[in-house]
């Protein structure tokens, strides 16, 4: 029994980590405690006006702008990784396997900025696509893609993708090869295989990273900053602008408790989706 | 064997999987509503060949002749073969009813008849009320039926086989053994299972078709496999077998524990040779009625029940000797007894 | 095989569409840091595209960046880019430290707290950045004293706990407590049994959790942009602050300074988990 690890051994260990993760958690209290404060620029006092500030029509086009970009960037998302799994998985080279591992993780790791700066040389007015279409015949004059939402869209896609492959190769890598010939061996299509056993068997995967793919892009931020400009007001950016130039910390912070709310009710949901609709799967 | 009643022609069948070589040239004529065992040792190609019967693997060269058209074109879920996997392959999403009647709903089948024919399945593999539970609230011996009922729901052409049972302990697996076999037999389907365990070859099949390194070594009817092993892995691999180096053939005849015994005609003089002669063959005598046969010295003795295995050194090699209780009266270790076998029940092969 | 999630040989129309959303997805993945290293070999003065000649003019820029004597003004590349790594190694450090005990703890004790302190160390992964940035930075300007890189280092070490406890739980997966029974059995104390085996064979987790730190911490933006200080600032945001306005070809340059980094750290990374765990 002497192998056997005590209690007070046990919370000895995890003493540290606990308190390096005590600053992000005495933040949040602070975050939320603002929200509540009589004051905009100082905690002081209660008050639930932070919140009623916010009920304008400015921020709820915010709100309804930051839900449909970080759902249609998760849904595209998903749409891209699924397949990048099924490839990253059934690769046998070591090093196809380790060019597509580094393509696929790079813009989650890299720098913002540069990839920022990637974008907009693809898609500014004089950018890579434009130029090609113009010296094709296509367009006379440049199209506009960045500095608004197709631009923050294909920002948002890219750097999320990373989230939802590494999860999706996760469960891909439980699901066994035979199950997959089983279904054909009765008689299933390629694609009724997809649909009725490959499907189903990942959906807890599946809901799992879109999940957190969505909790990133609603709470994106630089993204938006680089790419939108000031024209594409997602919820991280309004909340920027209610400190940078308006000075206004409780209502940054009670938008911020928003932000969180909704991700966390997303998480929720889906959590509770993979709990309903995986009663039966044990694999 | 007619040929109409050739169901499978597996003509000339290759496998490479880039420089190495799974399967060479295999030709093998299944017949109808035959059970078909393909024994071998792990990577034989046993599994290789039979996932290229259902579609998986495509051959790199020969053809699948079913009913004596070419069906490698074919893709695997048009082929109509009902497959059992090693790991069964339930889907765990769907309960033991929808598990069964799945190849149904694919082919079109409506609900009614979809659940009439699970309930006619559940029955035959006895376990009629299991219908609406998921698959993995089973035991290991009813995931194993609900599987085989999968397969069987979808009335295949042919019902192939990848080790079922490897994964049940012992006792159960005897009795799925037999329940299997008279399943196949009820429904008459041309039946092929892959499996490294004799014992199960020996018990289910009509006909046993014996894999090493890719090619088949012999194939033929259990007994005969048994008793007439074409060489010496067939021979060692089908069970407790002595092989003995019997030296070379001179006029037709090698030397056998002391006996001249003759041996096919095809084998040249001085062709080196073995011999392959079960443990349960092997007769011990007190040396007094040696008569000419080889005398030896008893190295071992272990009382099983029924019989006794004794080991037996004659001649520099070790010979496992199996022979019932009643026979062993006085004997004990470092005891010279005379050693003799039915030469009928001998195999001689080119060593 | 033929059948497959992605079948090498026949599948039809579904091999298609798979194969043809994996491309769709690579070229999203790759083609901003393609075209931004194709554009730092430009000769041209602008970012039109295509470049009409290569050159190696704007490495030479950002070396000379690098080298010149007057830079000297606070704000200067090089300040930056030390602070950056200076962040980054003690943000490697700390992070690495307290995660080792703690996947042990919890890969040996209890499976119910395990499962809550798994959560607890993955909030930072989806909590937003802005409000986490925002958050610190109140807390920072409301303490009397300076605490200098740490408004940096602390804020980033909440964001790489959950990359670096990932990697050391996953190589205490396979570490049986056998292993250390057995040490214990020669003699060992439990604690020297931890030293003796358990750290060496978690050596390979360790080192990935250690690099994910570091390339986390050395291109984090976003809770940066609210920390940084005139006189603590890491080197996204003084290429930030060059390109607020216009983009010019020598960032472009650096720029693939940092994505040869990243790119040789990543492959370090896989190598050292190989398979064995996976990234996040």
């Amino acid at each position: 029994m002497s192998i056997a690890l005590s209690r007070s051994r046990a919370l000895a260990f995890s003493l540290p980590a606990l308190i390096a993760i005590l600053p992000f958690l005495g933040a949040c209290f602070y975050i939320f405690r603002f929200s509540i404060s009589g004051d905009k620029g100082t905690i002081d006092g209660y008050s639930i006006q932070p919140y009623l500030d916010l009920m304008t029509p400015f921020f709820g086009r915010s709100v309804w702008l930051t839900l449909k970009l970080a759902f249609v960037a998760t849904l595209v998302a998903m749409l891209l990784a699924v397949p990048l799994a099924f490839l990253l998985t059934s690769l046998r080279s070591p090093l196809a396997r380790r060019c597509l591992t580094v393509t696929i993780l790079l813009p989650l790791i890299l720098n913002l900025l540069v990839q920022a700066y990637g974008w907009i040389l693809l898609l500014g007015p004089s950018g890579v696509l434009n130029s090609s279409l113009r010296s094709l015949g296509i367009i006379d004059r440049p199209i506009f893609l960045l500095f608004n939402e197709t631009g923050v869209l294909l920002g948002l896609i890219q750097t999320s993708l990373p989230l939802a492959v590494f999860p999706i190769v996760s469960s891909v890598r439980g699901l066994s090869q035979e199950h997959l010939e089983a279904a054909s061996s009765l008689g299933a299509s390629q694609w009724r295989t997809f649909f009725d056993v490959t499907v189903p068997l990942l959906r807890p995967g599946l809901f799992g990273a879109a999940s957190i793919v969505f909790a990133f892009n609603a709470s994106a931020f630089a993204i938006p900053l680089l790419l939108g400009g000031r024209r594409v007001q997602m919820m991280g950016v309004a909340i920027r602008d209610m400190i940078s130039p308006l000075f206004n910390w409780s209502g940054a912070a009670a938008a911020g408790m928003i932000l969180i709310f909704i991700t966390l009710i997303v998480l929720l949901f889906s959590s509770w989706l993979v709990r309903m609709t995986s009663e039966n799967v044990r694999h | 064997m007619s040929t109409q009643n050739t169901h499978l022609h597996i003509d000339g069948v290759s496998k490479n999987f880039g420089d190495v070589k799974a399967l060479s040239n295999i030709d093998l004529k299944i017949e109808r509503g035959s059970f078909v065992c393909l024994l071998g040792p792990s990577g034989c190609g046993k599994t290789t060949l039979l996932r290229i019967i259902a579609g998986f693997e495509s051959a790199s060269s020969g053809r699948l002749l079913l009913d004596g058209s070419d069906i490698a074109q074919v893709p695997p879920h048009k082929r109509g073969f009902g497959m059992v996997f090693q790991s069964l392959a339930l889907f765990p999403h769907m309960s033991v009813a929808r598990n069964i009647a799945y190849g149904l709903k694919l082919r079109g089948v409506s609900g009614k008849e979809q659940r009439d024919r699970v309930e006619e399945l559940l029955n035959v593999i006895q376990l009629p009320s299991i219908a609406d539970r998921p698959v993995s609230a089973l035991s290991g011996g009813q995931r194993q039926r609900v599987a085989i009922a999968r397969a069987l729901a979808i009335q295949p052409k042919l019902f192939l086989l990848d080790e079922p049972l490897s994964a049940l302990d012992a006792k159960l697996r005897d009795n799925m053994q037999i329940e299997l076999r008279q399943l196949q037999q009820k429904f008459g389907v041309t039946t092929i299972l892959v499996t490294h365990d004799q014992h199960e070859a020996m018990m289910l099949a009509d006909e046993l078709v014996v894999l090493k390194d890719g090619a088949v070594r012999q194939s033929a009817a259990p007994s005969v496999v048994y008793q007439q092993p074409a060489d010496s892995f067939v021979a060692d691999f089908l069970g407790a077998a002595n092989l003995i180096n019997v030296g070379s053939v001179q006029g037709g005849q090698v030397q056998l524990l002391g006996k001249l015994t003759a041996v096919d005609t095809a084998h040249a003089d001085n062709t080196m040779m073995q011999a392959a002669v079960r443990a349960e063959h092997i007769s011990l005598a007190p040396v007094a009625q040696a008569g000419g046969a080889a005398v030896g010295t008893i190295e071992f003795m272990r009382d099983l029940g029924p019989s006794t295995e004794i080991v037996v050194a004659v001649d520099g090699e070790s010979l496992r000797v199996r022979s019932p209780n009643v026979d062993c009266q006085g004997l004990s270790i470092g005891t010279q007894v005379a050693v003799s076998v039915d030469p009928s029940q001998v195999s001689v092969f080119k060593a | 095989m033929r059948v497959g999630l992605l079948p090498n040989e026949g599948g039809g129309s579904y091999r298609f569409v798979i194969i043809a959303l994996a491309i769709v997805g690579i070229l999203i993945s790759s083609l901003p840091v393609i075209v931004v290293t194709i554009m730092s070999f430009s000769a041209a003065d602008n970012t039109g595209f295509p470049p009409e000649a290569l050159s190696l003019r704007w490495y030479w820029d950002v070396i000379a960046l690098f080298t010149a004597d007057d830079a000297s003004s606070a704000q200067s590349v090089v300040d930056s880019t030390l602070t950056s790594l200076l962040v980054a190694v003690i943000v490697m450090g700390i992070s690495t430290f307290v995660c080792i005990p703690l996947a042990y703890a919890l890969a040996r004790g209890d499976r119910r707290i395990r499962g809550g302190m798994e959560l607890l160390f993955t909030l930072p992964l989806v909590f937003p950045l802005v409000i986490l940035g925002i958050a610190f930075l109140l807390i920072a300007e409301s303490l009397r004293v300076d605490i200098g890189i740490w408004r940096i280092v602390i804020p980033h070490v909440a964001l790489v706990l959950p990359f670096v406890l990932r990697n050391c739980l996953g190589a205490m997966n396979g570490i049986s407590v056998e292993i250390e029974e057995a040490a214990v059995s020669l003699g060992a104390s439990p604690l020297r049994a931890i030293w003796d085996v358990v750290i060496p064979l978690m050596k390979a987790g360790i080192l990935a959790g250690l690099i994910f730190a570091l390339i986390i911490s050395f291109n984090e933006f976003t809770i940066t942009f609210f920390m940084y200080t005139i006189d603590v600032s890491t080197l996204p945001i003084w290429m930030y602050s060059r390109t607020v306005s216009s983009l010019d070809p020598s960032t472009l340059a650096l720029s693939v300074f940092i994505i040869v980094a990243d790119v040789v750290l990543i492959v370090l990374v896989d190598k050292l988990i190989a398979g064995r765990a996976s990234l996040f």
